[in-house]
């Protein structure tokens, strides 16, 4: 209540536009451990492997609520309540040994660490083949990993403790040594839902890599052989496995761009998309899309003929501007900061 | 209001009637936009990271340039938007990186001290114009028309900066559609990506993301899609052909930029907001158009 006297409150509430749905969808931490009370009845659908002669369903579970109760706790409950035939994997119960990864409600999540919520469909994670229930087979990303020779190699021998290394220096390898392998981003990633169209080796094991790729005391002629069996371009940065990373690692920032730098530096062919852009911008101040198209595709680009007309007519790409290299206002500015040559292979 | 307005490069080459649509919306609902002519692109997904330094130098310069005007920056693009808030963000945490870039900028006469407002035009929509002041600017309510919001990936996640548990949970769209007076689509396709990023080396990678979504906003009863983002946008629109040949079945959906849903409800028509110059037909539109040739001009 304003008290007399006081400036009235606004007429139209503050709003942070950035969040609008946080509260009604209940998306804080505190909402999740508020909603419910011990005794309340949750019910789980959880997806089982051949549950039924028609093959695989979801099997619906009533759970009781109590205090501070997890996923884990859960399926605790329901193996040894209701269905001790149902499979999934957990061992340290406390956010370290990354087994017990499923999908709850449609979002990545650790049932050991992640609240419960009144009504939950559990699946097994995604882009990993299902063993049974919620237990998926691993060795797909465990040969990745271990094709891209996760390990230091040292260009000299060892100069002996202490060694010179800044934090600076080690910031993302370290943040990537956080990383507990539960494969939720694995999970998470669209480009690896998309199965063999691309050659990217997904989030989980680029994380993996980058703990030895991107400490400097390692072999660059090793770093450049494993990165060149990432595929990492093909990365979308939609950020999907930073948002379900357990541990909280900038996957997309703090490893797989780094990554990339080191591809340019390392591997510069692999770039190439990169290269262009930055050429594109530092000589003509904005991206002009044609040619960042003829740039990276060449002469495939201009196969596509119908869409090529289809943007024409649009004016949606303007040959003319691509073709005598127009600079735009933003030029100089973009000469200045850019035309050293900083970046190119 | 005022606003340092940065349009990005899509906008004024493929989306170019996303900045026409813009202006004219800002003018109806009292913005005054002063557009950043010098401003360079920010270098999407590649600069920032085969060319950190130059990143930070593209992006703090727009920051610098909106607050040499002393005026809150506003965007209109998803990925520009998360390049500025991360190079401010590097900017103020790293005084080391800040002393750099400054540096960098002397040659102009620009620094930045770390004080400019960054906002996209959707939360600018919610934030400075409000839900109140938009219903009484609502003059050609959008009753009947089904949208499907398309939220794109940089203006809901990462998490770091938009603060969701799970970004799905962003209603920034559905409630602007409610208030224009739409009937929003929940759909699953809300918040998921449009590769538009690896679109230049391999198409079939947003062809296949997208082609989904779009079948999905269909099939949950959307007429027409929404995004706040042109990246998004120049993969949904001029890539339907594509994806419909695809999943072998017709999308034939209609794009719209947020501005230009914003505008049909502010009384504009679809000429004036340049729906014409997209790739899918928008027929479902037109009994807005002619809604709006009888309001006052």
């Amino acid at each position: 209540m304003v008290p007399p006297g006081d400036a009235p409150a606004p007429v139209v509430p503050a709003v942070d536009g950035r969040r609008l749905g946080q509260a009604e969808q209940h998306d804080t931490l505190a909402a999740r451990n508020t909603r419910l009370t011990p005794g309340d009845l949750l019910t789980l659908r959880v997806r089982r492997s051949q549950v039924t002669a028609g093959g695989d369903a979801y099997q619906e579970f009533r759970v009781p609520y109590h205090k501070w109760m997890r996923l884990l706790d859960a399926l605790n409950w329901i193996a040894e309540n209701a269905a001790p035939d149902l499979a999934f994997r957990w061992f340290c119960g406390s956010k370290m040994c990354g087994t017990c990864a499923v999908r709850m409600n449609g979002r990545e999540v650790l049932a050991c660490w992640e609240a419960v919520e009144p009504s939950m469909i559990v699946e097994p994670l995604r882009n990993l083949p299902v063993i049974r229930d919620l237990v998926v087979d691993r060795t797909r990303y465990e040969e990745k990993v271990a094709s891209l020779e996760p390990w230091i190699e040292r260009p000299k021998p060892y100069a002996g403790f202490p060694e010179p290394l800044t934090h600076r220096q080690m910031k993302n390898a370290s943040q990537a040594l956080d990383c507990i392998s539960c494969m939720c981003c694995y999970s998470a990633c669209p480009v690896i839902g998309l199965g063999n169209l691309t050659d990217f080796a997904g989030p989980a094991p680029l994380v993996q890599l980058g703990q030895t790729a991107l400490d400097p005391r390692n072999n660059h002629e090793k770093v450049r052989r494993s990165i060149e069996l990432t595929g990492i371009f093909n990365c979308v940065s939609c950020y999907k496995c930073e948002e379900v990373c357990p541990a909280h690692i900038p996957i997309v920032t703090g490893v797989i761009e780094p990554l990339k730098a080191k591809a340019a530096q390392l591997a510069p062919e692999m770039a190439g998309h990169s290269f262009a852009l930055r050429d594109i911008v530092a000589r003509r101040g904005r991206l002009d899309p044609g040619e960042l198209v003829l740039r990276v595709q060449g002469l495939r680009g201009l196969r596509n003929l119908g869409r090529i007309w289809r943007l024409l007519a649009r004016r949606k790409i303007n040959p003319i501007k691509t073709f005598l290299g127009i600079k735009t206002s933003a030029a100089g500015a973009a000469a200045r900061l850019l035309g050293d040559g900083v970046g190119k292979p | 209001m005022k606003f340092a307005y940065y349009p990005g490069c899509s906008a004024r080459s493929t989306c170019a009637e996303l900045n026409e649509a813009t202006h004219l919306v800002a003018k109806r609902l009292g913005l005054d936009l002063v557009q950043l002519e010098s401003a360079t692109c920010t270098g999407a997904r590649e600069l920032r990271a085969i060319d950190p330094a130059g990143f930070y130098a593209l992006n703090v310069r727009i920051l610098a340039l909106a607050e040499s005007h002393g005026l809150p920056l506003m965007t209109i693009c998803n990925t520009c938007t998360l390049n500025v808030l991360d190079a401010h963000a590097a900017f103020v945490s790293d005084p080391e990186l800040a002393k750099s870039v400054n540096a960098r900028l002397a040659g102009e006469n620009l620094r930045y001290s770390g004080r400019t407002k960054i906002s996209h035009f959707l939360w600018v929509l919610h934030e400075e114009i409000g839900e109140q002041r938009l219903r009484q600017l609502v003059v050609n309510p959008l009753a009947g028309l089904s949208v499907a919001a398309f939220y794109g990936c940089h203006i809901t996640r990462p998490p770091a900066h938009y603060g969701f548990v799970d970004s799905r949970n962003n209603r920034a769209l559905e409630r602007l559609a409610e208030i224009l007076g739409c009937r929003p689509i929940d759909y699953s396709g809300r918040t998921e990506c449009c590769g538009f990023h690896t679109a230049a080396h391999d198409e079939r990678v947003a062809i296949k993301l997208t082609g989904k979504q779009v079948l999905a906003a269909k099939a949950g009863g959307a007429t027409t899609m929404v995004t706040p983002c042109p990246l998004c946008h120049t993969v949904l629109d001029s890539f339907q052909p594509e994806m419909e040949k695809d999943i072998e079945q017709k999308l034939e959906m209609p794009i719209l930029h947020l501005p230009q849903l914003v505008g049909l409800a502010l009384g504009l028509s679809p000429e004036q907001l340049r729906i014409d110059r997209h790739m899918v037909p928008a027929g479902v539109l037109d009994r807005y158009a002619a809604a709006a040739s009888t309001l006052p001009k």
